[in-house]
């Protein structure tokens, strides 16, 4: 190492890692930037007085913070009630997901039955097929069950999903068959063994599948706008939104408009912030052990 | 025993193939029946009545209900061409900054990338509908700075379905890194020390390590991302209503308007039976594709 060649390459190479370094620095710096923008944005147009949003060329700092807009949105459209609304929806849509997948996936990983892959095959390939191919027959088959325009109707078709399926049987496989079969010969039922013993080896997962379930069906907008028609009670914050579509023309409600956004953003967001972690461990799950 | 065992497997999974069955399934086998067809959507299914091919031909015809299917499915296709060209290497790319270890912050950039996917694409598109205004907008102010004019973005028949593709792009990518980033986690570190050895540099590496290694993550990335462009709705339902002169009117938005609110069920069936065959045809010959390589 005394030799002056060999301390000049590397004093070249550290030169080069450093300079790697500060390279690679700012563009995670811009990448954070440009991805954060909008959602920031966003907040402080909510923030804006409308004689603010008018401006051009636009101001983006607001100088005097306000909260008028939220004062403003909830004349315009009732955010209690659609907040209550999506709530609803989501929580219900959510626990009956959990409890379907994993009574399903538990079946898939740990019971042997005729023609298993064949079923398990045809409930995956559900999941590749986008809403709208069965978006028509659907909506007359929800309502010559009279559960149009209901919150029933936006809860009921969603019950039970191959994603949740999917991901239950990845988890539930890993669990020891030991375990399982110790429980058999106690005589312990398979519903008590899969809720006593099974879910809490698979917490993580569940959970994970909650959370996915949760925002997925809290940010739903076709089949709700579908199956309500104009039942505004029953609006669910998205849906509520996009009625502001009317104040979204000029620059004059702009605050209005954004102050609305960051309330139906607010809870998704917060659920994730603070529980990530779950939301991409299943995502890792899902793709790679698939 | 053997029975009861049996029998708990079928209540395990009676809930969810019940209810797949008859909301999802059941669904499908009646969309393939009904592109046969003539049927209103206010009207019971009984009172159906077959018309062969009629409606096929029609949607591909040379009447109005032709040219806006046929413009549907060609504007379809550049969508969702366009978000997987720029979905791919952008989340490879990105999977890169979060994995890699030469600089602190890869997974606060994971986060503030995935938290996008979050948002719900309503307020998202309200958002953007702001960001992309022609006058008192930032985007076209920072252009402005850069010494570019202004851009029509949303209002031009020319930019209008790029600037969707770019919102959704926004929206997605966080979900699309994380998928990269667990393919990157696959790969053996053994090999990059072993072509250190050999002296391959980064960009070699990159190149016989990394994106061979990657290739069946990003064919998961491509099929994800083709299902997910094929569903975009809320900013063209919400903003452009399929124009400018019908150059974002995609499947989703137009199946919708022509099976629901026109009530023309036959039709809209045909049509979402074509974007099912669409999707089978595209995602077969991308299976077929990799798996070529694979030989190679």
């Amino acid at each position: 190492m005394s030799a002056p060649g060999r301390s000049g390459s590397s004093r070249l190479a550290r030169k080069r890692l450093a300079g790697h370094r500060a390279l690679l620095a700012t563009l995670m710096l811009l990448v954070a930037v440009a991805s954060a923008f909008p959602l920031l944005w966003m907040v402080l147009s909510s923030l804006k007085t409308p004689a603010e949003t008018m401006q051009v060329p636009p101001v983006w700092i607001p100088r005097t913070p306000s909260l008028e807009a939220y004062e403003n949105v909830s004349g315009v459209i009732n955010v209690g009630r659609s907040m209550w609304n999506s709530l609803v929806i989501a929580s219900i849509t959510t626990a009956g997901i959990l409890v379907t997948s994993m009574m399903a996936g538990y079946a898939f990983a740990k019971h042997n039955f005729p023609a298993r892959s064949l079923l398990f095959s045809v409930l995956i390939a559900t999941m590749f097929l986008p809403p709208i191919v069965t978006l028509i027959p659907l909506y007359r088959l929800v309502g010559s069950i009279g559960l149009n325009a209901s919150l029933a109707g936006i809860v009921v078709p969603n019950l039970a999903n191959a994603f949740g399926i999917f991901l239950m049987r990845q988890f539930i496989a890993g669990v020891p068959d030991d375990l399982i079969d110790a429980a058999r010969m106690d005589g312990a039922s398979e519903l008590l063994i899969l809720f006593k013993i099974v879910a809490p080896s698979v917490a993580p997962a569940i959970a994970a599948l909650a959370l996915f379930a949760f925002v997925y069906h809290w940010n739903s907008y076709l089949w709700p706008l579908t199956v309500l028609q104009g039942n505004a009670q029953d609006y669910p914050i998205v849906i509520s939104l996009s009625r502001l579509l009317s104040y979204n023309r000029g620059a004059l409600n702009t605050g209005l408009v954004m102050a609305g956004a960051t309330l139906a953003v607010l809870p998704p967001l917060v659920l994730f912030v603070f529980l990530q972690r779950f939301f991409v461990d299943s995502i890792v799950g899902s793709a790679v052990k698939g | 025993m053997i029975k009861t065992y049996r029998a708990s497997a079928g209540i395990m999974l009676a809930p969810a193939v019940t209810l797949i069955g008859i909301f999802i399934l059941l669904p499908m086998l009646l969309t393939i029946w009904l592109s046969f067809q003539d049927w209103s959507t206010q009207t019971p299914f009984s009172n159906a009545s077959f018309i062969g091919f009629d409606n096929f031909r029609e949607i591909f015809g040379p009447t109005s209900v032709g040219r806006d299917f046929k413009r549907a499915l060609l504007n379809t296709a550049i969508y969702t061409a366009l978000s997987v060209i720029l979905i791919l290497p952008l989340s490879v790319a990105l999977g890169l900054m979060v994995y890699q270890r030469d600089v602190a912050g890869g997974t606060a950039l994971r986060t503030v990338l995935f938290s996008t996917y979050m948002v719900p694409m309503i307020a998202v598109t309200l958002v953007w509908s702001k960001l992309y205004s022609p006058s008192e907008g930032p985007l076209n102010q920072m252009l402005g700075l850069a010494g570019i004019g202004p851009q029509p973005w949303l209002s031009s028949p020319r930019s209008a379905l790029i600037s969707i593709v770019v919102l959704n792009v926004w929206q997605q990518i966080g979900y699309f890194t994380v998928l990269a980033v667990a393919g990157l986690t696959q790969i053996p570190g053994s090999l990059y020390e072993a072509a250190t050895l050999d002296g391959a540099n980064r960009r070699e590496q990159f190149r016989f390590i990394t994106l061979p290694l990657l290739r069946r993550t990003l064919l998961f990335s491509a099929v994800i991302a083709i299902i997910n462009a094929v569903q975009v709705f809320e900013p063209v339902a919400l903003i452009t209503q399929g124009g400018p002169v019908g150059s974002t009117n995609v499947l989703t938005y137009h199946i919708r308007r022509v099976g629901i609110e026109r009530a023309q069920g036959g039709l809209g069936s045909a049509m979402a039976v074509m974007l099912m065959l669409a999707l089978v045809v595209v995602v077969c010959a991308l299976f077929a594709f990799a798996n070529r390589k694979d030989d190679e």
